[in-house]
This record gives C-alpha cells, structure tokens and sequence, in this order.
C-alpha cells in the first residue's frame, strides 16, 4: 500500500462524514496532494508520512505538535 | 548422506515432484536447498534447524566418506541456481563442506563455504559476489524472511507456521498480506499525542483556574482515578487475555468434545459391555457345570423311569401275595408239624424219660431205663440221641425256613416308598429340563448380544482411535477439561464485568471531574489548545478504528482465500466439507472454524482438517497477493506437504498448488505407490507440471547392511 491508499484507508472512516470533514465518496477519490484544508487530515498524512519514511515517534510527535500549535 | 556423485536436478515453471518412498532421499533434497540458503539442515530428532557444525560429517555421503583414501579429503557440495529469464540473469549459490580422512577416521570442517556468482546468459564466466551484505540482499530477494515461512516448509512444520493460538501468527500471516504495521504504528502515535495533548489541556486549563486550590484538589483526584483506571484497565486486559485464553481452550476442547464425549459413552458402554459378558459368561458357565450335576441332584438321571415304579409295583404286589402265601402255606405246615411233633410227643411211651433224662443218658452213655451201654459213636447212642433230635430238628428247619430264606418284603417295601417319593420328582423331570435349558438359551443369547455389542462397540472405539487420535483417558480428560473451561470462564466473565462496571464508573467520574474543572477556568483557553485537543482525539478514534477495520477486511480476504483452496482441496473427497470461518476470540486473535451454510459450527476438525485449513491459509496469503511482484517471484518448496491428510486429497492439492505458485518443487511419497495417482499427476489438464522425477536409493532399505556405497538414482518421468 502506498501513503494515498493508507490515507484513503483512513479516510473511510465515518468520522470524516459524521462530523462534516467529507461528503460521501470523496474519500475514495481523495489524494495525496489534493489541498491541506483539513487539520484531522493533515495530521493523518504527517503521521503517514513518518511512518513511511521510518520516522521515530517522537520526530512524528513533534511534526504534528508544531502543525496543531501553529 | 545417500546423494553420491553428481547428482543434478532441473526444475522449470510449474509444479515439479520429487517422488520417492519414505528413506529415499527426499527430506535430504528439501535439506540440500536450505543447506544452501542458510547453512542450516533440519534435525529430525530436536525438530529444528541446526548449523552445518551440529551435522559435521553427516552431510557428506557415506559412499564418498568409505571410497576416500586415508591423507585425502571428501567434500558436500550443493549448487543451487537461481535463473531470472526475464532478464537473462542467474545467480548461484553453492555451499561445500570439506571432510579429511585419517587413519579411517573423517573430520569435517565445523564451517561450511559459501560462494555466490551472478551470471548473465552469453557469457562464459560468472562473476563471483564477494560483499556479504550484497549477498544477504541477494537471499532476501531470493526469498525475504517474512515470506519464506509460507514458501519454504516441511509437512511436519505446518502446524506451527501458522498457530491459532498464538495472536501475533496471523498478524504475521496478514502481515504479508498488507501493511498492517504501518496502521499499528500510527495507531500508536496517535494513542500518544492524545494523551499528551489532554494532559497539556489539563495543565492550562489549571492555570486559568479561579480556584487554584480546587483545581489542585481535583486534579489530584483526576490523576488518582487515572491511576486506577490504568490499573483496572490493564487488570480488565488480563482478565480478557485469561478468558481468551480459556475460551481458545474452550474452542479447541470443544472441537474434539463431539469425539471425545462419543468416545468417553464408548469406553463406558465397553466396560459394560464386558462386565455384562463376563457375568453371563460366568453364568452360563456354572449353568452347564450344574447341568451335569443336575444329572443327580435334580434326578434328571431318572427321565423316562415313571413306568419302572408301575412295573415295580406290580412285581411287589405280585411278590408280597406270594410271600404271603407262602407265608400262610409255611404257618399251615408249621402248625401241621407242630401238631404232629405235639402227637409224636404225647404218643411216646410212658417209661421214655423227659429230654432232660434222655440228655443225660447220652451224657452217660448209658440207658437208663434198660441200663444198657451206649457208648457214643454206637448205634444205642444215636438212637438216644435221635429222640432227642426229632422234635427239636423238625422245628428248627420250619422257622429258619419261614424267617430268612424269603423275607425281602421290607427292602422291598422300603424301595416302593422311594419309589413313591421320586415318582413326584420324575414327573417334574421333563419341565425341570426344559426350565434349565431355557436358562441356557437365554444366557447363551444375553452372552452373544454382549459380545456383539462388544464387537460393534470395540470396532467404533478402534475407528474413532484411528481417526481422532484419541483414547479413551485422552476423551475422559478433554470432557472434564472443557467442563473446567467452561466453569473458568463463567466465573471470568462474571469477574469482567464487574471489572468493566468499575472502569466505566471511574471514568464517569472522571469526565464529572473534568467539567469541573473545566467550569472552574476563568477567561478564554487558547483556541488552538482546544482544538488541537479535539483533533487529537479524533486522531486517536479514527486510527483504531481504521486499523481495526483494515485489519478486519484483510482477514476476510484472506477468509475467502482459503477457502477457495479449502474447497478446492476438498473436491475429491466426500468427507466434512464445512466453510472456513476465522473467527476473532475474546483475545483478540482469530480462531478457524469450519461452518456449515448456516454458520453453524462443525465439530469434527481432526488434524487433517486442520492441517488443511492451514495450507489454505498459507496459500490465501500468497494468492491474496497474487499478481503482485513479492509472492510471483518465489518458489514454494516443501516436503511431504501432503503426508498428514489422505490421498484423496492429493490431487486437490496438487492443482490448488499449481495455480497458486507461479513455482513450486513438491517432495511426496504419495504418487510412489499409487499409480493412478502417479497418472492423474502426469496428465491431469488442471496441473501445470514442471518436473516430475522419481528418486530410489541404489540399495533397497531392507537389504541394505550399510550405507558404504549407498547413491541415490534419479529418474525423469516427463
């Protein structure tokens, strides 16, 4: 699986549509470098990003801490 | 080692066969491929891969070790070549044991070689690769680890490639499937930065209390709640892990209880069953030692008698009238002699003295009436002594005559009563007869239905021995076991709940304490705190779902797999069929079951069964992935994959095999002896075949004294 279908994976969560972040179907079509609106997904793709690259956690951590308090 | 000599093999696409009865040579071919690899061979004995250095000598042939000359040295080679005809690329890995004889003693190197060359086509010379992590990239490509348990296998091994029981062996398995780890990792980092960014919420929250000291307090008791809901948390885990335990137990007892409860009411109806016979064996035993004795203590010998007592009756009455007769005929005659003896005596004369006087005149030997001499002896004397005589004599003869010479009447008498007395029990010979007889019959009935039931009853026990593996203290311990089990985890779940009933009221607690807090804050939190806080948490939720849902999905995937190879397997036999159902237990990992079309659990999974769900499992993970580079590339090689199901599943597993590896080399003894199977192997359209070959050591196992010159000769068959 590469990073678009691991996010796309997590993208099919009903969260995502639940709580409004993505209307139906459009996870299936989402992309990796479709635009960084959402903070839940931009987390999903650092944290993806980390893990694919052998990221340490605490790397990742930081990444994702320094997105969220900026 | 049988292998002497030169020894070559040549495999193409498809399915290529070694055949070969057991001790000819198979497992040493599987070894010969490891050997190469890993410069491990499998001990039999320890049931584990060893080092070269475990073997030493043994590696080398026997035939080689006994021809060499003492000062000269033997060598193991095993080359194995590894062709890529897409890119016209080979690459050889040979390994060489080197032995040197002494004084007929072998020593083997405790090392072996290894040499690796790439080779392309065209060209002569290969070029050796010397760098070792050039070479361990080369193997991994040959063969990556997380593959090689589902390629690379023995028969005997396949119970623990993938085990059940364990939670991370189909993690393992689906592993290879997808990426799951990946999930895990982010999973993982999300648990993470909740928890921190809570804990951050928390702090500032605190700092923007009104009521520094109550929120101190409250934070005090948050943190002591948290604690205890760790602790509870983790005890609420173990409790699961113990119960999923038990329940696996439970699952795995159960799917022998259906045989083992059979086999316990069996063993309990054999023991019946041979009470019951040898009571009635008994029986009817002492039944026909008492119908001999019965001759005499029942008068059984007296059958057929009852006319002897009317006959003897009649000769009594017809013997008691003549004796009466002859007793009146002998009283008359009596009484006439005793009144003749009476006349006799009253006729004698005056002067004959009285008996006395004549007694004493023969005492005296003289006449005392005429005083003459009668010397005894004389004829004076005898005729004294003849008046004394007569009327004595002729008495005499008349009583003896009357008293002892016919006088049998009381004998008689007594017989004709005991004739009487019996007459009775004669009478009843006949239905006495007949009862015991009728005794006999019925335990002679009772003895042959117990030792038919016995007979049926021992042939079940035996079958079901045969195919369960079970015995009758094996089946009385499962039954008892499963009770236990199932007493564990009544008192488990009970346990779990109360333990999830306190989690839920701490954290119930918790979030009350939370609002607290959170009502206590004056002015307005960072709006970047809050919803980095929110994100977070959403982080959290998403990424166990995600991977619990990914994870699901790849089970199913791999569900469907197998159990197109299950049923695939299955075609040629009539036996259980059932659906593979991997089914997730209270712990956490997945369980096969075989279903019916109701998913209604079917019960009878014996080894084969098991083992066949297993080799369905290992070829889903490959033929899930099927078409993608990783498993296209790799060869399946096993050994007696097949020697644990039967032959009726050979072929099954021969096709499934063929079109689930784009490669694979089969050791098997199945198609050694059975022809039809050898032909359906040759020449079912449905199997992609490589090579076939047939291995026979030089010397047959039954005549062989040594292994001196032992060698091993190999036959193509197509």
């Amino acid at each position: 699986m590469n990073k678009e279908q691991i996010l796309r994976a997590f993208l099919e969560d009903e969260l995502f549509t639940e709580q409004g972040l993505l209307k139906e179907g459009e996870a299936e079509k989402f992309k990796w470098t479709d635009p960084r609106k959402i903070k839940l997904i931009e987390v999903l793709r650092l944290s993806i990003d980390g893990v694919m690259s052998s990221e340490t956690e605490g790397v990742s951590s930081m990444k994702i801490n320094k997105y969220l308090n900026g | 080692m049988c292998y002497s000599g030169e020894n070559r093999f040549d495999f193409s696409e498809g399915m290529n066969v070694i055949i070969g009865d057991n001790n000819h040579g198979k497992s040493k071919l599987y070894d010969a491929f490891y050997w190469a690899m890993f410069d491990q061979c499998f001990d039999t004995g320890d049931k584990k891969w060893m080092p070269t250095r475990h073997f030493g000598k043994s590696i080398i042939s026997d035939k080689a070790v006994h021809e060499a000359e003492n000062g000269t040295m033997v060598h193991a080679i095993v080359r194995v070549t590894f062709k890529n005809t897409d890119k016209d690329q080979a690459y050889t890995i040979e390994r060489k044991l080197t032995a040197v004889k002494r004084d007929d003693e072998v020593t083997a190197d405790k090392e072996s070689e290894e040499t690796v060359t790439f080779k392309e086509f065209g060209f002569n010379q290969g070029k050796e690769i010397t760098n070792s992590a050039e070479i361990e990239m080369l193997k991994k490509r040959i063969l990556p680890d997380n593959i090689r348990p589902y390629m690379w296998f023995q028969g005997e091994q396949v119970e623990s490639i993938i085990d059940f029981g364990q939670t991370s062996s189909l993690t393992q398995a689906i592993n290879v499937l997808s990426n799951i780890t990946r999930f895990d990792q982010v999973y993982a980092l999300a648990e993470s930065l909740d928890k921190s960014a809570k804990d951050e919420f928390q702090r500032k929250s605190r700092s923007f209390s009104k009521d520094k000291d109550k929120s101190d307090e409250l934070e005090i008791k948050r943190n002591q709640i948290l604690e205890r809901l760790d602790l509870l948390t983790r005890d609420e885990l173990s409790k699961r892990d113990t119960l999923g335990n038990a329940d696996e137990d439970a699952q795995r007892l159960m799917s022998q209880f259906e045989d083992a409860s059979r086999m316990r009411d069996l063993d309990s109806k054999q023991r019946s069953a041979e009470r019951g016979l040898d009571e009635v064996s008994e029986d009817e035993k002492q039944e026909r030692i008492d119908l001999h004795k019965k001759m005499f203590t029942h008068q059984w010998v007296l059958k057929g008698t009852e006319h002897l007592l009317k006959e003897y009756n009649l000769k009594y009455a017809k013997y008691e009238q003549s004796r009466l007769n002859k007793m009146a005929e002998v009283q008359a005659r009596l009484l006439i002699e005793n009144e003749m003896l009476q006349e006799i005596q009253t006729r004698l004369p005056i002067n004959v003295p009285e008996p006395m006087y004549v007694e004493q005149m023969l005492e005296q030997e003289k006449c005392l009436v005429c005083s003459r001499e009668a010397k005894k002896g004389t004829e004076a004397w005898e005729s004294i002594k003849q008046l004394l005589d007569r009327t004595t004599a002729n008495a005499r003869e008349v009583e003896e005559e009357a008293l002892s010479k016919h006088d049998f009447s009381a004998d008689f008498k007594k017989l004709q009563q005991n004739g009487y007395s019996m007459d009775r029990v004669i009478l009843r010979i006949d239905d006495d007869i007949k009862k015991t007889f009728q005794q006999l019959k019925r335990l002679g009935k009772r003895r042959k239905s117990y030792a038919e039931d016995l007979l049926r009853i021992t042939g079940e026990m035996n079958s079901m021995k045969a195919g369960t593996s079970l015995d009758p203290t094996k089946a009385k311990n499962i039954v008892n076991e499963l009770q236990d089990k199932q007493d564990l985890m009544k008192r488990f779940q009970i346990d779990l709940g109360r333990t999830e009933r306190s989690i839920e009221q701490l954290k119930e607690q918790l979030r009350g304490i939370e609002k607290e807090l959170g009502s206590l804050v004056s002015g307005e939190l960072p709006a970047y705190l809050e919803e980095k806080k929110k994100v977070l948490e959403n982080f959290s939720i998403v990424a166990k779902s995600t991977r619990d849902r990914v994870f699901y999905r790849l089970v199913k995937q791999l569900e469907e797999e197998a159990n197109k190879h299950y049923q695939e397997m299955m075609q040629d036999n009539q036996g259980v069929r059932g659906i593979i159902k991997l089914v997730e237990s209270t712990k956490g990992n997945y369980m096969p079951r075989l279903v019916d079309e109701n998913e209604s659990p079917l019960m009878q999974l014996n080894t084969g069964n098991i083992i066949l769900i297993k080799l369905a499992t290992i070829m889903a993970i490959i033929s899930a992935r099927q078409g993608s580079r990783d498993t296209d590339l790799y060869t399946l090689i096993t050994d007696a994959p097949m020697s644990v199901f039967g032959e009726d599943y050979t072929i099954g597993f021969c096709k499934t095999v063929s079109r689930v590896y784009r490669q694979s080399i089969i050791m098997s003894k199945e198609f050694y002896k059975n022809e039809k199977l050898l032909r359906e192997l040759l020449d079912s359209p449905d199997i992609k075949r490589g090579k076939i070959y047939k291995i026979t050591p030089s010397i047959p196992d039954a005549d062989r004294t040594n292994r001196k010159s032992l060698t091993t000769q190999i036959k193509a068959l197509n």
